[in-house]
């Protein structure tokens, strides 16, 4: 058994790793421990309000890079401890079995070399999922300037695998990641991609990569703006495929010249999370939502700015818009467009309608007409004040952004 | 008039057959509070209307079943009204209605079945087991709804190497796997000797839960949002 401060070391190198997901990957239990569960699985919730989904820690913090935000860089002078594969594999067996986690994190420093690192994590993934017959989520993260072939062979084993962009532009990574390049980041990913696309058109057996490959940058840290990291992140979800994109706000765990010594707010990580949703599950390109240099604003939600800098399309009837419109629209979240296209197939519905259905009218209001009738302001600064006043009356609910039932469920499903 | 019934299947349908044009009929598996003069019933189960009911409701929209089941294993105190309700809907349309999502039936109805599933949604994350000294999982939970029975197809499918009993403490049953079939049975109390590592693993699994928190990033309304108070009880990290 893996000794308590052992994995007290592991885990906090590990955890200002945001990706937690445990999603998309549907993988059978074929006679041993585990399966897939697609919609993903949160088994705790910590004080900070993230889940606990998979078991996120670092077979090793023992690092020979020197990334200057890292608090596992090698010059730091921190104490350093590796984890057998076999401790990692027996820690997952019984935590899984117990019902605490949906399956493994795995991550690792560059210890000794790239390609041994990888091969420290390959070697764990495989024995988990060969000698001990697991077959619950594995994610595991991959090694830049690793050997391409150790990469592959992860991959089989593995449910997902990402690789951090680390920061959102090549200039930056040279500053503040010296050891790291685009191409050691951007490559690997681009072949995973293109190998994993190979792999469903010959429907060869078993698996490569079934939920995909994720990648994270770290916000705030250094001075590129927010139109040009959703810029990036579009590119990276329709050119290289991935599923997700995280951003972490940065925290100053570690002081350099080159690096802020405040945290990057909290409502910006969030602002770009609600656009990042926009691109994905609503229908909006990178430049509808901010200019190249720009920034998200902070007062308002970016649907609300789109909406605000178009209002010529609104209010639209919600008897007759298309869903694409619907999903438009400020405060109008994907569960309530599918609710209003639904119910208005068998009757005209009225604002009465859309509250007993509890859509939330707060916003919408300025955008919608329903059976004709209008409730909101016409004007685009009266609309702006009141969006604004509310927000700030909300401050606290804002940032605890989930604080019930309702929203919380929105949350998991991503409605906005 | 108000009608009484067990709670079961065939006595709802038995007495939705008795209210269906009782325009002031209430339902209820439990207590209801009367009005003087109110006039009650105490429905006899007849297995015979409450088929023939069955099928004109299949008729109608061949899933209604499966909805009913799910709203009578609702913790609310409502679920009667609930399910009668929507029930009467569908048949007085004469069709599937679940999509008719402005009428106060549906919606009611829609409400309650989304608060089951997502109840057993969650506790797919929040049961936890522990290890007896023979190797069987054990594991006490107290959920709202009762679906103790609505866990076990996905923890058999992936511990299907361990025997495991979900023991629902409030309703007195248990759910278990014996290895090769699945059922439920009444329990009170159970007493588990557990194996000589759980307290080990416990113990290793709360300093993982505390060590993953990021302290200076405290959010403990969404805390609470995601996973409210009453699901902690059974929970090692918590105790």
């Amino acid at each position: 058994m893996i000794s308590e401060e052992k994995l007290r070391i592991l885990t906090e190198s590990a955890k200002y790793d945001v990706s937690c997901s445990s999603s998309g990957s549907k993988r059978a239990n074929e006679g041993g421990t585990g399966n897939g569960y697609a919609a993903g699985c949160c088994h705790s919730f910590t004080p900070d309000g993230r889940c606990i989904s998979l078991l996120k820690i670092l077979l090793s913090n023992d690092c020979i890079f020197s990334c200057k935000y890292c608090m596992s860089r090698a010059d730091a002078d921190v104490p350093r401890v590796t984890a057998t594969p076999d401790e990692i594999c027996e820690l997952v067996m019984d935590f899984y079995k117990r019902n605490y986690i949906e399956g493994l994190f795995l991550s690792s420093a560059v210890v000794k070399s790239p390609d041994y690192a990888m091969e420290q994590l390959l070697c764990t993934v495989k024995k988990l999922r060969t000698e001990h017959g697991f077959f619950g989520y594995i994610h595991v993260k991959g090694i830049p300037h690793a050997d391409e072939g150790l990469v592959r062979e992860t991959a089989l084993y593995a449910d997902r695998m990402s690789f951090n962009i680390e920061l959102p532009s090549e200039k930056s990574l040279k500053l503040l990641a010296p050891q790291k390049s685009k191409e050691s980041l951007l490559v690997p990913m681009q072949k995973l991609q293109r190998d994993r696309t190979v792999f469903k058109e010959e429907k060869r057996k078993g698996h490569f990569l079934p939920a995909g490959q994720t990648t994270q940058m770290i916000v705030g840290a250094s001075p590129e703006p927010d139109g040009l990291i959703l810029r990036l992140t579009q590119s990276l979800y329709r050119k290289t495929g991935l599923k997700r994109v995280y951003y972490s706000s940065y925290v100053p765990l570690v002081h350099n010249s080159l690096l802020p010594d405040v945290p990057a707010g909290e409502r910006r990580e969030h602002r770009l999370y609600q656009a990042d949703w926009l691109l994905r599950f609503y229908g909006f390109s990178a430049e509808e939502i901010v200019e190249d240099d720009g920034n998200l604003s902070l007062e308002l939600d970016p649907k609300c700015n789109w909406a605000l800098r178009n209002l010529q399309y609104f209010p639209v009837e919600v008897n007759r818009a298309p869903l694409e419109m619907l999903l438009r629209v400020p405060g109008i979240g994907a569960r309530s467009a599918y609710k209003i296209a639904e119910a208005r197939r068998y009757a005209t519905l009225t604002f009465e309608d859309l509250k007993k259905m509890r859509v939330v009218l707060k916003r919408a209001r300025h955008f919608i007409t329903a059976d004709g009738q209008f409730m909101g302001e016409r004007r685009e600064t009266a609309i702006r004040g009141l969006l604004a006043a509310g927000e700030t009356a909300e401050e606290a609910r804002q940032l605890s952004m989930f604080s019930d039932l309702e929203t919380a469920r929105s949350a998991l499903t991503g409605e906005l | 008039m108000i009608y009484f019934y067990d709670g079961s299947r065939e006595a709802f349908l038995t007495a939705f057959v008795l209210a269906f044009r009782d325009p002031g009929a209430v339902l209820t598996s439990g207590s209801a509070q009367l009005a003087v003069g109110q006039e009650t019933c105490f429905v006899q189960t007849d297995a015979n209307r409450a088929k023939k009911a069955e099928q004109r409701l299949i008729s109608f929209d061949k899933n209604c079943m499966h909805d009913l089941n799910t709203i009578l294993k609702s913790g609310d105190a409502n679920r009667d009204m609930v399910a009668f309700n929507y029930l009467h809907l569908v048949a007085e349309k004469g069709m599937p209605v679940r999509s008719m999502l402005a009428e106060q039936a549906v919606i009611a109805a829609d409400e309650c079945m989304r608060r089951v599933k997502l109840e057993i949604h969650r506790m797919h994350g929040f049961v936890r087991f522990m290890e007896s000294a023979s190797g069987a999982l054990y594991a006490p939970i107290s959920p709202d709804n009762d679906i103790a029975e609505d866990l076990l197809p996905h923890f058999r499918a992936r511990l299907k190497n361990f025997p495991f009993v979900i023991h629902d403490v409030g309703r007195g049953k248990a759910a278990v796997y014996d290895g090769e079939h699945t059922f439920t049975a009444p329990l009170k109390e159970a007493e588990v000797v557990l194996s000589a590592d759980e307290g080990a693993w416990q113990s290793l699994w709360r300093k993982y839960y505390e060590s993953v928190n990021i302290p200076s990033r405290e959010r403990l309304r969404q805390m609470r949002a995601y996973m409210p108070v009453r699901y902690r009880k059974f929970m090692p990290e918590f105790n």
